[in-house]
């Protein structure tokens, strides 16, 4: 039967792509980047929505919501996966008012005009069927990919009103984000970049290479000297994993440290991260906010004894706060660490963020 | 008897295309064929036993999925029907699952050779596969390996028959297993075992001089190899098996190939990996090494909380210092989990607990006042207040009771209850079964089925038990540590791994060692006459001496001496050489004369030999 092939195509596609999550990214950089893991997450989320069995909205939301929950559960680190069922839960409910025809779209935060005008909460149960509902949603997650794939051309575009000719520019390891960033500014200007390398994974010498393979001047400095380099810095630019719900970084290791530093010597701290990086969450320990993964990245397995006696850790990210940020430079344009909260209202509803 | 729990794959085979296309196979032997985890094992089969809360089997199934393997056979002997109803209920057998696992089961299977002599005869695997056991823990990607095996197989018209897979790893780490202790002499270049010896703790090995003689210049002896028993096979593995019926392990094997390399020319081949880690439990002591490990994230991507069988409710949450707590853990006021802990859920940990270095499983109870270090229990544990446990493994449902005391090394095996006031001495072994029991039904042994097993233990008497040994309220029998008839009698084999008694009569070995040593198990003739031609040369030499000959004239009976025992020109130099060396050593006084007389006898019969070749 057709049918019962195509969910069994859809569960197996799930499952080989929990089990990617759970296997992928061993901390020596993601084997695959966070865009494409958005990009397939939205993809799969898009079957869904074409293949399982629901009539109203309640219901496909019901089952975005249940996938959501395992794929999130499968690797927590990973909030990209989290952030996009909760944009493909927006949009759903964006398609549903719009289908229903009311201009609810506005209603978003609780306010105190909202408490004093709707007497009493309003019952969103979601239950109405619509015909076209489907199509709309489809198409709605069909622009949501197009959008992730212009996520890196929109931010390079900003490049060349950030930096200028020879400045003296810093960036710490590896992102894809910068590194576009930067080769756009160095088709029309001329700058120095220093890149931290970012150990024990050393992702910055792989950034080094590309970018001068472009003609821009790259100079490696191991992270020791990040706060002696500073003072002849003009601007720090960074790419980070996550954008948290208060406008902090959890960012790769090491990235605190320079962020410090700047703050020291008021640098200018830029952090180029698009939108879909963006995450409710909340910085706080307990909820398996850090990464560790084999601590052979720090002390090898062929030191032999002394590893029975001593406790090795490997952590992969840093919590960068968000005061020692200057500006945000995402596919929307430049915002303030202070307005991500704003951000954040537009992109999910205030209700999913606990999935 | 096998079954199939997913889809099979045909696979007609023709041209290289379609060869390397071919889903990558394991062949995955679910029994370990020896009893160094008896009594645990006599109710559960060692490859279920938890390692982390998690069956071992789990670990050696994810490690091949996750390298790549499209189908796995799994052979079990001891309590297979164990084996294929977990496998069943497990991911792997999930209709979804990209690796496809078929169980096959027989009672006939006494080794790793009698399974791989089914393979050969079922003929279950085309191409190159994957052999592992049961209990090993491991993520190295094979991929790499695998790949360099089918390099060297096609270039070299499949003379390379299995590649080894080792880790790098120094000697002294707690890693490593003193019974698994490998020397490895190796070709740099192209990787190829030369010669493979386990070390068995002793502190001089030989090595045949033949094997440094095949015509590459860069040789590697190595001591810093963990064996993974992981290893890539070729389909020849399978038959050279059938061929040899005494091949029973992997170094029979190994050792095999090297002997007759001569006469079937088949070479074996050596992966080391410094990254990735890989290790096999074979005895308690690694259990405890590995689980450690694990615990440590060592072995990442395969961590407590990932929860990589998909398991319900088996996810927990990571903490600083590595600490896991499964869901719905209770913990009592002033308890600390002090660091590298895993806590299974429903588990409930009274008031002022110290835990540290531990895994305790799901639904236990522990009392008030208890130091955990090292200790690894269970599921459905029952501990009492005071207690302390030290580096020893509890087994399901088993029962401790107040102010009992564990010491180094101990085993509680399932069900066992430990009564109040006791302290266990080091290595203690708890089962409720009798150790007289497995003697009266040693035909019973092998017969899987769990029922017989139950029905067993009811027929034996009930012998009363030993309150003094177990404690007033105790149940349970002691074990003493079985002494396995090897042919070393220095090494106490016990659970928790190898003990070795120093061995006096190794340190004084004599150094002139002229009797014919079975370091080269390849006994040739020559070796006698060699032996013989250089007692001849040793004796002209102190008669030259004593005499005071000319030099000529021992040149002259040398070189007649050679032609009686044809002994070839390189090793008359070698002998003469070596005797003239060490001749000094043997005498007292005069040395230095001696030393110059001797000395004008090597240029002379240098000359001499130049001679002789030019004439030849």
């Amino acid at each position: 039967m057709p049918g019962a092939d195509k969910e069994a195509d859809l569960t197996e596609r799930i499952e080989a792509f929990l089990a990617d999550l759970k296997r992928g990214g061993c901390g020596t950089g993601p084997i695959r980047g966070s865009g494409e893991t958005a990009r397939e997450t939205t993809a799969l989320l898009r079957k869904v929505t074409a293949q399982a069995r629901w009539s109203s909205a309640g219901d496909l939301m019901e089952i975005i919501r249940k996938e959501g929950r395992r794929m999130t559960a499968a690797q927590p680190s990973e909030t990209t996966v989290g952030n996009m069922v909760l944009r493909v839960l927006k949009i759903i409910r964006e398609e549903y008012a719009r289908s229903r025809g009311s201009s609810e779209e506005t209603d978003q935060q609780e306010s105190l005009h909202k408490l004093l005008t709707s007497g009493g909460l309003s019952e969103e149960n979601f239950r109405q069927h619509f015909v076209h509902l489907k199509a709309n949603v489809i198409e709605a997650i069909n622009e949501l990919l197009t959008e992730l794939d212009g996520t890196t051309d929109n931010i390079a575009m900003q490049a060349l009103e950030h930096i200028h000719s020879n400045e003296v520019i810093m960036t710490v390891g590896r992102s894809r984000t910068v590194e576009a960033f930067l080769k756009d500014a160095a088709r029309k200007r001329k700058f120095h970049v220093i890149v931290a390398e970012c150990a024990p994974f050393c992702q910055g010498h792989e950034m080094a290479t590309n970018l001068s393979k472009t003609g821009i001047e790259t100079t490696v400095i191991a992270d020791a000297a990040i706060f002696a380099v500073m003072s002849r810095v003009n601007k720090v630019i960074i790419g980070t994993q996550t954008v948290l719900a208060n406008g902090g970084l959890r960012a790769v290791n090491g990235t605190h440290t320079v962020a410090l530093a700047a703050r020291h010597h008021s640098t200018p701290l830029i952090v180029c991260a698009p939108m879909f990086k963006l995450s409710p969450q909340f910085p706080n320990e307990e909820d398996t906010f850090h990464k560790f993964v084999s601590p052979h990245e720090v002390l090898p397995f062929t030191e032999g004894e002394i590893l029975s006696k001593v406790n090795v850790h490997c952590p992969v990210f840093d919590y960068v706060p968000p005061e020692l940020i200057t500006l945000f430079i995402s596919n929307i344009g430049g915002n303030a660490p202070s307005y991500i909260y704003r951000l954040m209202s537009e992109l999910y509803h205030p209700e999913d963020h606990d999935l | 008897m096998s079954s199939r729990g997913g889809k099979q794959k045909k696979g007609n085979v023709t041209s290289e295309q379609e060869e390397e296309e071919q889903p990558l196979q394991a062949v995955l032997v679910a029994d370990s064929f020896n009893r160094r985890f008896f009594p645990i094992s006599k109710d559960q089969p060692r490859a279920l036993l938890p390692l982390g809360n998690v069956a071992m089997i789990d670990y050696t199934l994810e490690f091949l999925t996750s390298t790549g393997v499209q189908e796995t056979f799994v052979f079990c002997c001891w309590m297979s029907n164990k084996i294929k109803d977990h496998l069943l209920k497990s991911k792997w057998c999930r209709p979804t699952s990209p690796n496809v696992v078929h169980i096959i089961t027989s009672d006939l299977y006494r080794s790793l050779g009698d399974v791989l002599r089914d393979v050969d005869a079922k003929n279950l695997v085309r191409n190159d596969f994957i052999l592992v056991y049961g209990d090993v823990v491991s993520n190295i990607d094979v991929s790499q390996a695998l790949q360099e095996h089918r390099h060297r197989r096609k270039v070299d018209k499949n003379i390379s028959v299995m590649t080894m897979v080792f880790k790098e790893s120094s000697p002294g780490h707690k890693s490593r297993c003193e019974e698994d202790d490998v020397i490895v002499a190796m070709d740099s270049k192209s990787k190829r075992v030369l010669h493979y010896q386990k070390t068995q703790g002793l502190k001089k090995l030989q090595f045949p001089m033949n094997i440094f003689q095949h015509g590459s210049d860069e040789f590697e002896v190595r001591h810093d190899l963990l064996d993974c028993h992981i290893s890539i096979c070729s389909p020849q593995v399978a038959e050279l098996f059938t061929d040899n019926f005494d091949y029973q392990t992997r170094s029979d094997f190994v050792r095999g190939i090297l002997v007759n390399e001569e006469i079937l020319g088949n070479q074996i081949h050596l992966y080391v990996t410094q990254d990735g880690y890989g290790a096999r439990v074979s005895n308690l002591q690694m259990y405890d090494s590995v689980s450690s490990d694990m615990v440590r994230r060592w072995v990442y991507p395969l961590t407590p909380e990932a929860n990589f069988t998909d398991q319900q409710g088996q996810g927990c949450t990571h903490s600083r210092h590595n600490v896991y707590r499964g869901a719905e853990v209770s913990l009592g006021q002033g308890s600390q989990m002090e660091e590298n802990v895993l806590i299974g859920r429903d588990t409930s940990i009274g008031a002022n607990c110290r835990i540290s270095n531990s895994v305790i499983g799901n639904n236990c109870t522990i009392g008030d006042n208890v130091v955990l270090d090292r200790a690894y229990m269970w599921n459905n544990v029952h501990i009492s207040s005071n207690v302390e446990i030290h580096q020893s493994v509890v087994c399901d449902g088993a029962v401790v009771k107040e102010a009992v005391r564990l010491n180094k090394q101990c085993v509680l095996a399932y069900n066992v209850v430990i009564g109040p006031n006791l302290s266990l001495p080091e290595g203690t072994v708890v089962s409720m079964h009798h150790p007289e029991e497995e003697e009266e039904d040693d035909d019973d042994e092998f017969l899987s089925d769990d029922q017989e097993v139950g029905h067993s233990k009811d027929k034996t008497r009930q012998k009363a038990f030993n309150p003094a040994e177990v404690g007033p309220e105790g149940k349970g029998y002691i074990w003493k540590a079985s002494m396995d008839d090897t042919e070393d009698e220095e090494l106490a084999q016990c659970l928790w791994g190898l003990v070795l008694n120093p061995d006096p009569e190794s340190d004084s070995e004599s150094e002139a060692s002229e009797e014919s040593q079975d370091h080269s198990r390849s006994v040739s003739p020559e070796i006698d006459d060699v032996n013989a031609f250089q007692l001849e040369v040793l004796g002209t030499l102190q008669r030259g001496l004593e005499e005071n000959i000319v030099c000529d004239n021992l040149v002259l009976e040398i070189n007649s001496l050679k032609y009686a025992y044809n002994i070839t020109l390189k090793e008359v130099m070698q002998i003469l050489t070596r005797v003239v060396l060490e001749y000094p050593f043997q005498q007292q006084g005069t040395q230095l004369t001696t030393l110059q007389y001797t000395g004008s006898l090597l240029p002379k019969c240098n000359e001499g030999q130049r001679a002789e070749t030019v004439k030849e």
